[in-house]
């Protein structure tokens, strides 16, 4: 462990102390959770500190009427370009993997300008636009220079607005995404009377934003602060915002797990309808549309995306639903709460020195 | 989805592209979204520059990947 | 135009163009052994010219097929893969390789420079290492029936000690022979539009798993699954756990970068020229001074400890498990 790994540590460890009561923090990016995982952070945290994943995974939160909308484009002949993790996302009744293998054009990209050098050969192509501020400047871009593309795209701080006004959880303080804010700035933040830690990546980010949130907890100030000052910066990227402006109006939308929110999606606008998959496949949109029957599940993967329970608390998790045979979105995605646990098998091994009495938490794998 | 990368612009090519250098690994990228000169880092996702950062940023960011 | 020469139906039929082929082929498969009727049904080694043999050698047999994709690739090509595919195999069990069959099956309509080529890859392996191809077969399918081309190879091998994966021991230390991973680094480049200067780390392990032999309580080579899969499978078998030390990652910089560029984990990466070995503490830096004659970048990554599982011991000191990779993978990567 390096000095300054152990020296935050410890501060964490006597601030907890300090504070006393258990509090629960939010990571709200995708990434961030993985981050997490990928470095153990949760062994080496305070037992009174209990880290929620939140509902920032892209996919995860994309509505299953969204994922039935572009099998069904998949499933009716038409190609489509979607990000990595989204094949695999099971729809009501298909997904593009299955679509796939059945004869369908499905074509992962990794990048929009993929998509548009795909769309020159495969007419007609339609690209998944899914994800927040941080993917929707790209698929702006793209529409702008001649992609035809569905959007599911979606708006965060709406998101983190719901959260707080859920009465069912308590959050005492948010690690907001990292380049959702490099997007979005860190004003827009403000709205929210909670403390709040825009952060980076690594190990030592994370730790750093924690050590940040028991200080604004300590002095009872919640404030918005930026860990990830070398990336984000207060104003954000306007020349991302503003294109994301020229292309998309915002209207409300549903998010899996957390139902209908106003004014958080984006759709594409009238100006450049051309473009937009609703409009130009309005009918086999609406047929598909029609045919979806969502069927009682057992899947909890709403409640997980809330933060409300732990992937372990759900039915399926670890039997029915592991991310090779994948029952809701939450498996699917390398950075949903459930894939995460399930493959981020972590042995606590060495513990900081601390003199925090209470006993430090199982390990619980 | 990755986590957004630091690259180092080396050339400005046609329309709004440049060849940034992630580390030794080189590719075209979209900078229509940042003012950038040739030097600059910039923080790539999903193939388009989104923000710049500084030298030392990426080199921190290129140990810690080399370390995982 | 110009008009290329490639490769016709006709040509794998089994008559007079099959035969024509095939003399095209054998032209430039040119390495003298001792094995006798390479143009009969098997060729055949008589193992009385082994007066050095003693009599508790073993003989080896392992074959591999290979459909990578592109099919020349920075460093490489189908053909160099495949006969270093099927010499490591049997080197990394401690044995020396005797001769390898080579089996095409080549679309129609591909290009009969580039077959040629290919052939010669193959040829120069063979002459580099003595091991040669000793006998084969020629295919030709319609098009579209088969991508471009398909290689498989089987071949034999003799050996005095075997070194089986389940060998490593406690306390032993984990050596790895050269930074990993930078086959799948040429391909996936070459795949997803980046430029490198990495070059497959193809090549035949003969010279360097011969200067350590005596000293390898186990050894495999990385390939498909990469570190991951290969270190999961040696601690099982041996029923130990390995601990890697995160500050001593085999990986160089640029392979770093295109597994976080393209998220896909480096510990899945394949190599082609590479191999594992567990060593006693006491021979651990032995071997690696003589490893390190044919590869600077040899290092000792972890060590063999009492209990189960793969580790890492991340820059928190946690151990963190290294599972075996799952779901898709690579495709077509050798």
């Amino acid at each position: 462990m390096t000095t300054k790994t152990r020296q935050i540590t410890k501060q964490i460890f006597a601030k907890a102390e300090t504070v006393g009561r258990p509090l629960k923090f939010m990571e709200l990016c995708g990434t961030h959770s993985r981050s997490i995982a990928r470095h153990g952070i949760k062994q080496i945290l305070p037992s009174n500190i209990t880290l929620v994943t939140g509902p920032g995974c892209p996919v995860c939160v994309t509505d299953q009427e969204d994922i039935d909308i572009i099998v069904g484009l998949a499933a009716n002949k038409i190609p489509v370009a979607v990000y990595g993790d989204t094949v695999n996302v099971p729809g009501t009744v298909s997904s593009l993997e299955k679509e796939r293998r059945r004869g369908a054009d499905v074509n992962i990209v990794y990048d929009t300008t993929q998509a548009l050098v795909l769309a020159k050969v495969k007419p007609g192509l339609v690209f998944f636009g899914l994800g927040f501020e941080t993917t929707a400047p790209m698929t702006a871009w793209a529409i702008k220079n001649g992609l035809i593309a569905y959007s599911a795209h979606k708006l965060f701080p709406p998101a983190m607005a719901a959260l707080l006004a859920h009465k069912a959880i308590k959050i005492d303080g948010f690690i907001n995404p990292g380049h959702v804010s490099a997007i979005i700035g860190t004003k827009v933040y403000e709205q929210f009377k909670v403390p709040q830690v825009i952060a980076g990546f690594s190990g030592l980010d994370v730790l750093k934003a924690i050590d940040m949130l028991l200080s604004q907890i300590i002095a009872r100030n919640p404030k918005v602060e930026n860990e990830y000052g070398r990336v984000v910066k207060p104003e954000g990227n306007g020349a991302a915002r503003d294109l994301i402006a020229e292309v998309f109006r915002i209207t409300d939308a549903r998010w899996r797990g957390l139902g209908v929110i106003a004014a958080s999606g984006l759709k594409i606008k009238k100006k450049y309808r051309e473009q937009d998959a609703e409009f130009v496949h309005h009918d086999l949109i609406g047929k598909i549309k029609s045919k979806i029957k969502i069927k009682p599940s057992a899947c909890r993967c709403g409640e997980i995306l809330q933060g409300l329970i732990e992937p372990r608390a759900c039915p399926l998790f670890g039997k029915a639903c592991t991310p090779d045979t994948p029952y809701g979105a939450c498996m699917v995605s390398v950075e949903g709460a459930c894939h995460i646990e399930m493959t981020a098998k972590l042995l606590f091994d060495i513990m900081p020195k601390s003199n925090f009495k209470r006993p430090l938490k199982s390990t619980g794998i | 989805m990755c986590l957004a990368i630091p690259g180092k612009i080396i050339k400005f090519n046609q329309g709004q592209t440049a060849i940034a250098d992630f580390n030794g690994i080189r590719k075209e990228i979209n900078i229509s979204l940042v003012q950038a000169k040739i030097g600059d880092y910039v923080v790539v996702h999903a193939g388009f520059a989104i923000e710049k950062t500084d030298e030392k940023s990426a080199r921190e960011a290129y140990e810690f990947m080399e370390k995982q | 135009m110009k008009d290329i020469k490639t490769i016709e139906l006709d040509q794998g039929g089994g008559g007079e163009k099959s035969s024509q082929l095939i003399s095209l082929i054998r032209k430039n498969l040119k390495v003298k052994s001792r094995w006798k009727n390479t143009d009969d049904d098997a060729a055949v080694f008589d193992l009385a010219y082994f007066p050095e043999a003693k009599k508790r050698e073993k003989l080896l047999f392992t074959t591999d097929g290979f459909i990578v994709d592109p099919v020349f690739f920075p460093g490489g090509d189908i053909g160099k893969i495949a006969m270093c595919g099927t010499i490591n195999d049997l080197c990394v069990m401690g044995a020396r390789p005797l001769g390898i069959s080579l089996s095409l099956i080549v679309e129609e309509g591909f290009p009969e420079n580039d077959l040629l080529k290919i052939i010669r890859s193959i040829n120069q392996v063979s002459r580099e290492t003595g091991v040669p191809i000793v006998t084969g077969d020629t295919k030709v399918t319609e098009k579209g029936k088969l991508d471009r081309i398909e290689i498989t190879t089987a071949g034999v091998g003799l050996a005095e000690k075997i070194i089986a994966n389940n060998g490593a021991r406690i306390g032993d230390a984990i050596i790895v022979s050269g930074n990993l991973g930078e086959h799948a680094v040429a391909l996936l480049s070459q795949r997803f539009n980046y430029q490198t200067r990495i070059k497959s780390d193809c090549q035949p392990l003969i010279q360097e798993i011969g200067s350590v032999l005596p000293y390898l309580s186990a050894a495999k080579d990385p390939t498909r699954g990469g570190l991951s899969a290969i270190l999961n499978e040696m601690a099982d078998k041996a029923r130990v756990k390995f601990v890697l030390a995160e500050k001593n990652l085999p990986f160089c910089r640029e392979t770093a970068a295109l597994s976080e560029l393209l998220g896909i984990d480096k510990f899945a990466f394949p190599s082609e020229g590479r191999f594992i070995a567990t060593v006693s503490k006491k021979n651990a830096a032995k071997v690696l001074n003589r490893l390190r004659k044919f590869n600077p970048s040899a290092k000792i990554i972890g060590r063999v400890e009492k209990g189960r599982g793969v580790f890492l011991e991340t820059n928190l000191s946690v151990l963190k498990r290294i599972e075996v990779p799952r779901g898709k993978l690579i495709p077509r990567i050798c």
